[in-house]
């Protein structure tokens, strides 16, 4: 048997040199196919584990409360693109926030107010500035770290912001702008600190600090015609054994405050990552389908090639039959053949996805990941690809009648 | 047969096959006995059409859809699964075919190591083995050719080596010499005959009435039937088969080597 499958692998890689052309062009379509989904996969992959990094380097301590149902269905992540940070309508209200501080073992709550709108100094900024409103314990639960002044204190009086260190370079054109007033949404705001530069457009938060302005909680509310509109509390408990305790109290408080619906998320751990990813999720999920017709075509294309192959050696499979051949060892012997254009595909087309990530990543602020569930799904589709699509070649080779596969002509 | 030392390798009896269904129905093998013994040079002759290709097919177990009985080394091949009988062509029987059949995109050795793969050999002991074969075909110089790099002649012996080189019980000829010149044909013929000598069986089917004078027994077939059965030479360990048909005549061949060639 396994001298029968050398001999297979030794008859594909003939068969396969012997036209070299024909097999690369049909392993394109698997190559491609398969390219598109390592890219996809490395890079959400990435995307992902910076968030879980973040969290993880938190202390793990942290529960984040999304407004809206939980979706466990990736493919919900596709249904509803999120839209930059803007949540339609939120869920979570400042008696929300009221009742998680006073849940036991929470040892710190922050709420994420974040707000569309213009931000000008000397110049203007881009449009998409992110208008974070919230409170100072967000300095403790997220890490952030001030590298010039001081960070939000509702105590002070005035209207006071924080802004990111990019954002002061291109709308003040230095990272020196303390004191200098910003206008958000045409208010004036006085700056009192400078964060430090994360260079980290993706966390948990789902906002780029690197470029937010950071005002209080209740000047937000100002700029919201006085309403809230909270995009996401972030829980941290005293310690990471009271965490799974805390949730379930969250859990508890909030669906009294919200009469029994269920419209609100609480996250923790690697979930965190999840809808933070979620465009990802859904830019992936689409990729993935195109990736999956173009490999369906690749697929068609194998069998193609594969049955016009079969048609070419009739009176080979006619010679082998009669000299011993079994129906199986034809079968075999075609579909190592269609299984080494599926794997040859599949491994160039690894290999590209990768270089294609790598490409892409350039200008993004994560690196593809390795691991070896992307390299296992790369090598099992294409294994699905070519058993599927080269079976039923190899059996209409094997069912041939030697009789008349030896009259044929060569 | 009950006084012949082994047993026959292969008896027919009432042997039909049928093509065709309803109107289109015909019989190219028509109600066939044959007793076959070991050592036996069988020439097959007979008309365009008389089933003689058939016949050939059916004794090598590429055609299983017969009527009738089909005894290989005394064992009905009615029960035998399509695996079984890809074994049996794979260790007992050996063809040789008129346009010879040589794997065009397979050199010459690994065309006659081609059924060795089949019995599971590794890849040394097939090459060492059908090298051995080439040699005593004097083909030896000729390995690393393609076929295409061969005469006609030259393709044939490529073909009988091939077909020797699992030792096959029966060596099944179609026409073996139908595309060769004349010369070439009798260097065939002569490497068929030295075979028989050394004591295999050969079922050869032919057109050409002078390549019988190398046949110890020569069977001209009609119409799916057996019209004469003739025994030209007498052998060692061979009693008459059963069936003493009308051994009318013997075929205008039968003028012996008068036509032997230059």
């Amino acid at each position: 048997m396994k001298i029968l499958f050398a001999n297979h692998i030794h008859i594909a890689r003939q068969s396969i040199a012997s036209s070299r052309m024909r097999s690369t062009l049909t392993m394109l379509g698997i190559t491609i196919g398969v390219a598109s989904i390592t890219t996809i996969l490395a890079l959400s992959a990435g995307a992902s584990k910076i968030v879980v990094d973040q969290v993880d380097s938190l202390g793990g301590n942290i529960a984040v409360i999304r407004p809206g149902a939980n979706s466990d269905n990736t493919l919900d992540g596709i249904a509803k693109i999120p839209i930059g940070q803007q949540y339609a309508a939120s869920s979570l209200s400042d008696v929300d926030i009221a009742s998680i501080e006073r849940i036991e073992h929470v040892k710190a709550v922050a709420p994420l107010m974040i707000l569309g709108g213009s931000v000008s100094g000397v110049t203007e900024g881009s449009a998409h500035t992110p208008i974070l409103a919230t409170t100072p314990n967000l300095e403790q639960i997220s890490d952030i770290e001030v590298s010039d002044g001081q960070f939000l204190d509702p105590e002070l009086n005035g209207a006071t912001a924080v802004i990111g260190p990019q954002l002061s370079i291109d709308i003040f054109g230095t990272d020196q702008s303390i004191g200098k007033t910003i206008k958000v949404k045409g208010q004036p705001f006085t700056i009192i600190g400078i964060l430090k530069r994360t260079n980290n457009p993706i966390n948990y938060n789902t906002v780029d600090f690197d470029n937010a302005v950071l005002i209080n909680l209740a000047n937000g509310r100002e700029l919201n015609q006085g309403a809230s509109q909270i995009q996401q509390i972030n829980v941290q408990s005293e310690s990471v054994e009271y965490l799974g305790g805390v949730i379930t109290e969250i859990n508890k408080t909030l669906l009294k405050n919200h009469f029994n619906q269920a419209d609100f998320t609480v996250l923790s751990g690697d979930e965190i990552a999840q809808p933070t990813s979620g465009l990802f999720t859904a830019l992936a999920g689409v990729s993935v389908a195109i990736a999956a017709i173009s490999l369906v075509v690749g697929g068609v294309g194998i069998m193609n090639i594969m049955l016009v192959s079969v048609a070419e050696r009739t009176r080979e499979i006619g010679i082998r039959k009669a000299l011993g051949a079994t129906n199986s060892d034809i079968i075999s012997q075609f579909l190592i053949e269609s299984l080494a254009l599926s794997i040859g595909g599949g491994i160039t087309g690894y290999i590209f996805g990768y270089i294609l990530a790598f490409a892409i990543s350039t200008f993004l602020t994560f690196d593809p990941v390795f691991n070896w569930e992307i390299a296992g799904t790369a090598l099992i589709v294409s294994l699905v690809i070519g058993t599927l699509f080269g079976l039923y070649p190899a059996i209409r080779a094997a069912k041939k009648d030697p009789i008349a596969a030896l009259r044929q002509y060569d | 047969m009950s006084d012949t030392k082994t047993p026959p390798v292969i008896v027919l009896k009432q042997l039909k096959k049928r093509f065709g269904i309803g109107d289109a129905e015909h019989y190219a093998l028509d109600g066939i006995n044959l007793t076959i013994q070991k050592g036996e040079f069988i020439a097959i002759m007979g008309p365009s059409g008389c089933g003689k290709t058939t016949l050939l097919n059916v004794l090598g177990l590429l055609d299983s859809h017969i009527e009738g009985e089909y005894e290989l080394d005394g064992k009905s091949i009615a029960y035998l699964s399509a695996k079984r009988q890809a074994r049996i062509r794979s260790q007992q029987i050996g063809f040789v075919f008129q346009s010879f059949n040589l794997v065009s995109r397979l050199n010459v050795i690994d065309n006659v190591a081609l059924p060795l793969i089949y019995k599971g050999m590794t890849k040394l002991a097939r090459q060492k083995k059908a090298s051995t074969m080439l040699r005593s075909f004097h083909l030896g110089e000729r390995e690393f050719y393609m076929p295409n790099q061969l005469s006609g002649g030259q393709m044939q012996r490529v073909a009988i080596a091939r077909a020797l080189v699992n030792d096959p019980a029966i060596i099944l000829a179609d026409e073996p010499t139908g595309n060769l010149d004349s010369r070439a044909s009798h260097i065939i013929m002569q490497e068929l005959s030295d075979l028989h000598k050394q004591g295999n069986t050969i079922i050869m089917v032919t057109h050409n009435p002078d390549l019988t004078t190398y046949a110890s027994r020569v069977i001209t077939m009609l119409d799916g039937q057996i019209d004469t059965d003739t025994f030209r030479l007498p052998l060692q360990s061979r009693t008459s088969t059963k069936k003493p048909l009308n051994i009318v005549k013997k075929p205008k061949a039968s003028t012996t080597k008068k036509k032997d060639k230059k």
